[in-house]
């Protein structure tokens, strides 16, 4: 696999017709969309029988991403302050039934595992490591899925969720391995339990008995949702939502934010924001322009010694002239992305509802 | 798991309702993906393998010597940890992973034209999404098509399936089966002694087989592989067994190509 894939080549002239266009307003995109837009993507879900929850997302420049989900039951190991409060809770609740309302609280973040597979990296390199920590980050800030899996008080489910990048990461993979694992979630199922109490489990066999590890109502909707994570740029004044590679080229800053439904009410569907995380842009290793002024070439004098010229160079604001960003991105952009992201009909919102109608 | 294969001889039908010589359902699509130079989709029965091949592109360099003239073929196979029944995450420099892997290096030289591409890298990257069984003859398969798609020279297609062999015979048992006691079916068992075609994962966990892979229909056997123990007086059905089932998944593979083609001819 050659490596150089993942580096854009881009001349410094280039880098800055595409900030220069990405910082008016509005932004002119080099693919034409609008800042909220996503790249058309072709999704299915349920594709491997094997699996527990699987889904396939394919985006329009070739990358494809195939997540599957496997649940397999474990023993939970006897921690002593777990008994304390399955105590607290037998009070509560009075007898076995406790153990429905004993689901509250009671999973543990080692219940969910996830390894991500890029091709031309080791499992222990840095890209699938980062990428798999700020999933499994969302998915545990949800906090509801790993009470789920909780099944007695001697045993849980351990959920793998193994996400294979079927092509070279063109540009930074994270939108497309979010949304694939969300959608293998969506369509993860559980089998339907049988054995009551603290028995050692069993299950119905019958698979049209299964539960959605996501609920539904009776009507096939979904009353809760798997997180979403989603890549934003913000280049000058303005941000821009799934970037391509030539835009990540030159963002000024890259953040990755993850929204999942609120827990308060399931019934109105406001989206709370579970994590955000800064990544480091891959525009501080574009390189530099010069500008006239210090080029030797165009002034015909012998060229500064280094240090002067950074000295210079610090100086000049010149228009056209390609400068890596340096710095962050300014407090009112993050919290218009945060706006854009969870209000209401938001970007996040717009995201699930598109995935909900993925059929199997 | 010790399986039931016993009921092979009742009614001469398969644990899947197959007859002896009868492929699984064959499913193939090539250029699945935009990314890469080919790519292919295949499904033996419940066997699925994605395969995307990049090149013959210039690769890095391994070692700093010349390779003499001819393009390197690298093979990559990652098992998916949801493949199959059980989870299970095969780690690197997994030794079957490495033979399937060099096994399939080897058989891809003799139908590519490599020394039209000296100096450069052919990568063909293995996905197994579910396995079923014929592991390899699905992953040598999934390779062919997805050379086709990018474009590589070949002499032929390379094709692959298994085929056993049922072990209803006494003597192969070591012990008298309790059937051969009624005096009806003891020569039925005699016949009941069939090769089988392309075998799935239950009965290879049971049965000898072996993966034969050949040069399109030319009956060129250039893949041979057998990791179970069989008397010798069976390879030989065995093996024509299997290279005629290699010729059915020419032909399937074949009307694959020829539809792909067809279909971008209508489409422009």
């Amino acid at each position: 696999m050659p490596p150089t894939s993942s580096q854009l080549l881009l001349s410094p002239a280039e880098l800055s017709y595409l900030h220069s266009s990405l910082s008016l307003t509005p932004p002119i995109r080099p693919d034409g969309r609008t800042t909220t837009q996503f790249r058309p993507l072709v999704a299915e879900s349920g594709i491997i029988p094997s699996a527990n929850g699987s889904a396939r997302v394919c985006f329009s420049d070739g990358t494809e991403a195939i997540a599957g989900v496997k649940a397999e039951v474990e023993k939970s190991q006897w921690r002593p302050g777990s008994t304390e409060q399955s105590l607290q809770v037998d009070e509560d609740g009075g007898d076995d039934e406790a153990g429905q309302a004993g689901t509250q609280g009671t999973g543990e973040n080692s219940w969910i595992s996830m390894s991500i597979e890029v091709p031309g990296f080791r499992d222990d390199d840095a890209l699938p490591v980062f990428l798999s920590a700020m999933l499994t980050e969302a998915l545990l800030a949800d906090g509801k899925l790993k009470d789920r899996l909780w099944i007695n008080r001697r045993f849980h489910w351990k959920l793998y969720i193994d996400i294979l990048l079927l092509s070279a990461p063109l540009s930074y993979p994270l939108p497309l391995l979010s949304l694939t694992t969300h959608l293998a979630l969506l369509s993860a199922r559980l089998p339907k339990l049988k054995s009551e109490g603290d028995e050692d489990p069993l299950f119905d066999d019958d698979w049209e008995a299964s539960t959605y590890l996501y609920p539904r109502d009776t009507k096939g909707a979904c009353l809760d949702r798997p997180p979403i994570t989603l890549l934003v740029i913000a280049v000058g004044p303005n941000f821009v939502f799934d970037p391509s590679k030539e835009e990540l080229a030159v963002a000024e800053a890259v953040i990755a934010l993850s929204a999942g439904t609120s827990d308060a009410s399931t019934l109105n569907k406001n989206l709370r924001l579970l994590s955000i995380r800064t990544i480091d842009p891959p525009s501080r290793l574009t390189p530099l322009g010069i500008p006239d002024a210090l080029s030797s070439a165009a002034t015909g004098s012998a060229p500064l010694p280094p240090d002067e010229q950074l000295a210079a160079r610090e100086g000049t604001d010149e228009h056209g002239v390609w400068n890596p960003p340096r710095g962050g991105m300014k407090r009112a952009v993050l919290a218009q992305i945060i706006k854009a992201v969870i209000e209401p009909g938001g970007v996040a919102q717009e995201v699930m509802d598109g995935l909900m109608h993925v059929e199997v | 798991m010790p399986l039931d294969t016993s009921s092979y001889s009742l009614a001469l039908l398969r644990l899947d309702g197959r007859r002896w010589n009868e492929l699984r359902r064959i499913h193939a699509q090539i250029s699945t993906q935009a990314a890469v130079d080919g790519s292919s989709y295949l499904e033996m029965g419940n066997t699925k393998i994605i395969c995307t091949v990049t090149g013959p592109a210039e690769g890095r360099r391994v070692g700093g010597g010349g390779s003499g003239g001819e393009a390197t073929i690298q093979v990559e196979i990652s098992v998916a940890g949801f493949s199959g029944v059980d989870r299970k995450k095969s780690g690197r420099g997994d030794r079957r992973i490495f033979e399937l892997s060099y096994t399939i290096e080897q058989a891809v030289q003799t139908t590519l034209h490599t020394q039209n591409y000296s100096g450069s890298t052919i990568s063909i990257n293995l996905h197994v999404l579910t396995q079923d069984g014929s592991l390899l003859a699905a992953l040598i398969n999934a390779a062919t098509l997805a050379l086709i798609d990018a474009g590589v020279p070949m002499s032929d297609y390379l094709c692959a399936c298994t085929a056993g062999s049922t072990t209803n015979t006494a003597s192969s048992k070591g012990a008298p089966r309790p059937q051969a006691a009624l005096p009806g079916l003891s020569s039925l068992d005699e016949e009941a002694d069939d090769p089988l075609l392309d075998l799935n994962g239950l009965e290879e966990q049971e049965l000898p087989f072996l993966t034969v892979g050949t040069l399109g229909a030319s009956e060129k056997v250039v893949v041979c592989i057998m990791e179970t123990r069989v008397q010798a007086t069976r390879l030989e059905e065995m093996l024509a067994v299997g290279v005629d089932g290699c010729k059915r998944v020419r032909s399937i593979m074949d009307s694959v190509v020829r539809d792909h083609g067809k279909r971008m001819v209508d489409e422009g």
